[in-house]
């Protein structure tokens, strides 16, 4: 019953594990206790069932969803990832966002871009987009600006610095809103830095080796609890100037 | 019963005075030539003169025309049209399956230009559309769905049920009673089975 699928916060589970809920009246609106089923979790009927493995947890009020770890990026509606420009072909760009297909980017979909005024937008450029159209049915599709017409932060960037890739669990961890590796990192140095919902991610420093350091940092604290992170970057912080 | 006879494209049969022209047929300078590669029929119509036609088996062909009512299956979309393969004229089914294509400003009557493919349609769906359009050698069928009574009739939810359709624009599958969006078709209470 409900009290045994709280018990279950935080523990593994496993795609197969079933929960069922016999409610003694039928399901009306004024339910006394209502489970909300995010990601991972899928109702069927009276049961709830567990689709991805990973770790349950939960959000007041009644919201639960399977905490899962995975690499591969599956484009979702309205998330902000970073692309690489893989082709022009016509009045589309054709954009590498590391998914099974390639999404397509118009060119008119950049702040103050007319049919005239051309972005200037070549092959190979990194830009920082969000998916318009993202489903199993459909090429999935980007644009660069938001409902109002504005960049918002969004376009081609990238001149120096580095791309490298990591998983999306740490990226959900950097862009959560109190994030305690995004708040130790800002105590070392300063740092551009752009998270792109599909595990990639780009820092750029004052030099290279700062760079660098940044990179390793991220790419290492991706199994590592709280205390080994701080020693680490305590290290770090009193190893280098 | 004697053989019917065979006839190729162009075979003149016979002149407009014997005959009536039927299907697979086509009149030019007074005659009637075949149109098509197959047997000759001549049908006795009574007081009339007989009908003559040219078939491929020796059941007519039922191809869909302009202003059919016809069900076919969506195969593909895009955020611009659907692709659908043509599986029913009327009531009888076709042997080949023929392909049409749905417009994404002939899905609906109204507000034609806000139409999202993706919330009207999915592959899979059994559609009842109309016929607008026998399109040119390239282009297939053209259909439209602008009607209360064309648009998706079955359809099946991301959990594989069958969903039941609460509006003109949502079904709901029963297992997970999630909601999803399809522009549905009022079927007639007639033609529904209990």
């Amino acid at each position: 019953m409900l009290s045994c699928f709280k018990d279950k916060v935080g523990d593994v589970l496993l795609p197969g594990d079933v929960f069922s809920f016999q409610m003694p009246e039928s399901i009306t609106d004024s339910k006394p206790e209502k489970v909300v089923c995010g990601p991972g979790l899928r109702r069927n009927g009276d049961e709830v069932l567990v689709c991805k493995s990973g770790i349950l947890r939960h959000k007041q009020p009644n919201l639960y969803w399977i905490d899962s770890q995975q690499r591969r990026y599956v484009p979702g509606k309205g998330e902000s990832v970073i692309g690489i420009i893989a082709a022009k072909s016509g009045d589309i760009f054709k954009v590498d966002v590391g998914g099974s297909e390639q999404a397509s980017l118009s060119y008119l979909a950049f702040e103050g871009a007319t049919k005239r005024n051309r972005p200037n937008v070549q092959v190979g450029d990194l830009v920082y987009s969000q998916f318009i159209i993202a489903n199993k049915d459909m090429e999935p599709e980007l644009v660069c600006i938001d409902s109002c017409g504005r960049a918002n932060g969004m376009g081609v960037f990238g001149a120096g610095g580095l791309l490298f890739k990591v998983s999306l669990g740490l990226v959900r961890r950097l862009l959560a809103p109190q994030s305690e590796i995004a708040k130790d990192l800002e105590k070392m140095f300063p740092f551009e830095i752009v998270v792109g919902m599909n595990g990639r991610v780009w820092v750029k420093s004052k030099t290279i080796q700062q760079t660098l350091i940044v990179a390793n940092l991220l790419e290492s604290c991706e199994n590592m609890t709280a205390q080994q992170r701080q020693t680490l970057f305590r290290r770090v912080a009193d190893g280098s100037i | 019963m004697s053989p019917m006879k065979l006839c190729v494209p162009g075979d003149r049969l016979c002149s407009t005075e014997d005959c009536m022209p039927g299907t697979g047929v086509y009149l030019r300078h007074g005659y009637i030539y075949s149109s098509l590669a197959g047997y000759v029929l001549r049908k006795n119509e009574g007081e009339e003169l007989p009908v003559i036609s040219v078939v491929r088996e020796t059941e007519a062909q039922l191809l869909p025309d302009v202003g059919a009512i016809v069900t076919c299956k969506v195969t593909s979309i895009n955020p611009r049209f659907a692709k659908v393969h043509i599986l029913y004229v009327g009531s009888t089914p076709l042997k080949d399956r023929f392909r049409g294509t749905i417009r994404k400003e002939d899905v609906r009557a109204t507000e034609k230009d806000r139409v999202e493919t993706y919330k009207s349609f999915r592959p899979g769906d059994i559609v009842l559309a109309k016929v607008i359009s026998l399109g040119d050698v390239q282009s297939n069928y053209l259909l439209t769905t602008a009607e209360n009574e064309l648009g998706v009739v079955v359809a099946h939810s991301e959990a594989g049920a069958q969903m039941v359709p609460i509006s003109w624009c949502e079904m709901q599958c029963p297992r997970t009673h999630a909601k999803e969006f399809r522009k549905v078709a009022r079927v007639q209470p007639e033609y529904l089975q209990a």
